[in-house]
């Protein structure tokens, strides 16, 4: 990230222009592998544009917690590491928020019916970890580990401890919750920003939507006016057809 | 004894190999490694600015080096962050690449090497040390040599190579694992280690098949870096 892009990508935002040609809100190509990782249950590798993501499930036992007796757990892990960008920053600032922020998306989106994955009340349940580990950052982890996980999961297979065979999980794929971030910069609205972009952006919007909204997330030290965020909301909506054909399209279902 | 390996390989043949350079284009230079289904991915950043700055030092450069395990590489899920295993691995990476890399032309500097494993079926700190010296070279940085790393074993008194974790868990066997680091033009051994029990003669023996091997990987490694200068560095 250089200083002059970073002054020049402020400059051409105010005619709603980008350094990539793209209009405002035209996403990057999405590219999804799945069943890439043979250890793991359910695995995908997902590229927009330069940033690379990889995702691995894992089913395993665990004992449910104390307060949720009759459900298994979903558990998302995110790891921004120096190997994706030399920016050691970006460890420390993406790392737990964009777990944490894809985990809610999936979560409250009931995607997985996790009363479905307890074997004895109290005792026994699977628990559904995703890993997701960043190859390469170009910008917008946040969407690019949200397609890898709902990729991961459709993906996965997983065996109960009482037989050899595999199972899907159980997932209602009209929950399907897909996440859309957009950068704000100067007074223009971006959709799915690059890496130079989220450097020059002033803040930044991501919001999962399923077939209601499930998760929201302001970032950045700027601001937003109600109607910023009606838009984002509105084009989210939009984009959310291409991204879950594309999903569907690379799992097979 | 034993007779025939699990896979049918003969005992001083290697897994399939796959190596690649590039993958991480925001690096300054990355491998990918794979032999067998173990896989390793690098990526070298710097030389830059060294942090913590007590770590610099005024007539060399100092590798940081960093060996990750991603959860999803080993059947049981692998606990995220660094446990005692993997800062050991770290260490005798970054020993190796101490060796292979110019130091001296870098003072005052920092490289940061990472590297994840994104499969693991035994030879895991090989395939990462193979990727990183792979990362080195596509980084453009002054070396002595690539390293190329392999372990070699001794199962039921009989030498194999480049071991799976299934062989490796032949414990009535007695299966002994040695991985080791060449530079093979130079014929400098950069890292060994060992765990089981071998004799003083079957660990010569271990030693020059694991070099056989390694020799292999070296021609891999350069055929790969080449296909990088000449644009096409997908394998």
């Amino acid at each position: 990230m250089s200083v002059e892009n970073f002054l020049y990508i402020k400059e051409i935002a105010d005619d709603g222009l980008r350094m990539s040609g793209r209009t405002a809100f035209q996403g990057r190509n999405i590219k999804i592998k799945t069943s890439v990782i043979l250890p793991s249950d359910g695995s995908a590798y997902v590229e927009i544009g330069g940033t690379k993501v990889l995702a691995g499930v894992k089913v395993m036992e665990g004992v449910p917690f104390p307060d949720r007796p009759k459900e298994g757990g979903l558990i998302v892990n995110f790891e921004a590491s120096e190997l994706a960008s030399k920016y050691a920053d970006d460890r420390i600032t993406y790392s737990i928020e964009v777990g944490r922020v894809t985990d809610r998306g999936i979560r409250e989106s009931n995607l997985i019916d996790l009363t479905k994955l307890v074997l004895e009340e109290g005792k026994k349940a699977l628990f559904v970890y995703v890993d997701i580990a960043a190859m390469n950052n170009e910008g917008n982890l946040f969407d690019a580990a949200n397609i890898a996980a709902l990729a991961a999961l459709l993906n996965a297979r997983y065996k109960r401890p009482d037989s050899d065979e595999r199972f899907p999980l159980p997932l209602d794929n009209s929950k399907l919750s897909v996440s859309h971030t957009f950068a704000k910069v100067g007074k223009s609205l971006f959709f799915d920003p690059d890496a130079e972009e989220e450097n020059a952006a002033d803040a930044r919007f991501t919001i999962a939507i399923s077939d209601k909204i499930n998760s929201i997330q302001k970032g950045g030290s700027g601001f937003f006016t109600a109607e910023e965020i009606d838009t984002c909301v509105g084009k989210a909506f939009e984009a959310r057809e291409n991204t879950i054909k594309v999903l569907m399209d690379s799992t097979g279902k | 004894m034993y007779e025939k390996r699990l896979d049918n390989r003969a005992f001083d043949a290697l897994r399939p190999m796959e190596a690649e350079t590039g993958v991480v284009p925001n690096a300054k230079g990355s491998a990918r490694f794979r032999i067998g289904n173990t896989e390793a991915v690098a990526a070298v950043y710097g030389p830059e600015e060294v942090k913590p700055k007590h770590f610099e030092k005024f007539d060399k450069g100092i590798i940081l080096c960093k060996y990750d395990m991603l959860p999803f590489s080993v059947p049981d899920r692998a606990k995220p962050g660094f446990d005692r295993r993997d800062t050991e691995i770290s260490q005798v990476i970054t020993n190796a690449l101490n060796r292979a890399v110019f130091l001296e032309e870098f003072p005052r500097s920092m490289i940061t090497v990472r590297v994840y494993v994104t499969q693991a079926d035994a030879g895991t700190r090989c395939a990462s040390l193979t990727a990183a010296s792979m990362a080195c070279a596509d980084a453009g940085l002054p070396m002595r040599d690539l390293i190329a790393a392999v372990a070699a074993g001794s199962i039921g008194g009989k030498t194999c190579l480049d071991l799976t974790k299934e062989e490796e868990d032949l414990h009535e066997e007695g299966a002994t694992d040695v991985p080791m680091g060449f530079l093979p033009s130079k014929d400098e051994i950069v890292l060994l280690q060992l765990d089981g029990k071998v004799t003083r003669e079957q660990l010569k023996e271990v030693l020059a098949v694991g070099k056989k091997g390694a020799m292999e990987i070296y021609e891999l490694e350069k055929e790969a870096l080449k296909r990088r200068v000449s644009n096409e560095s997908k394998s």
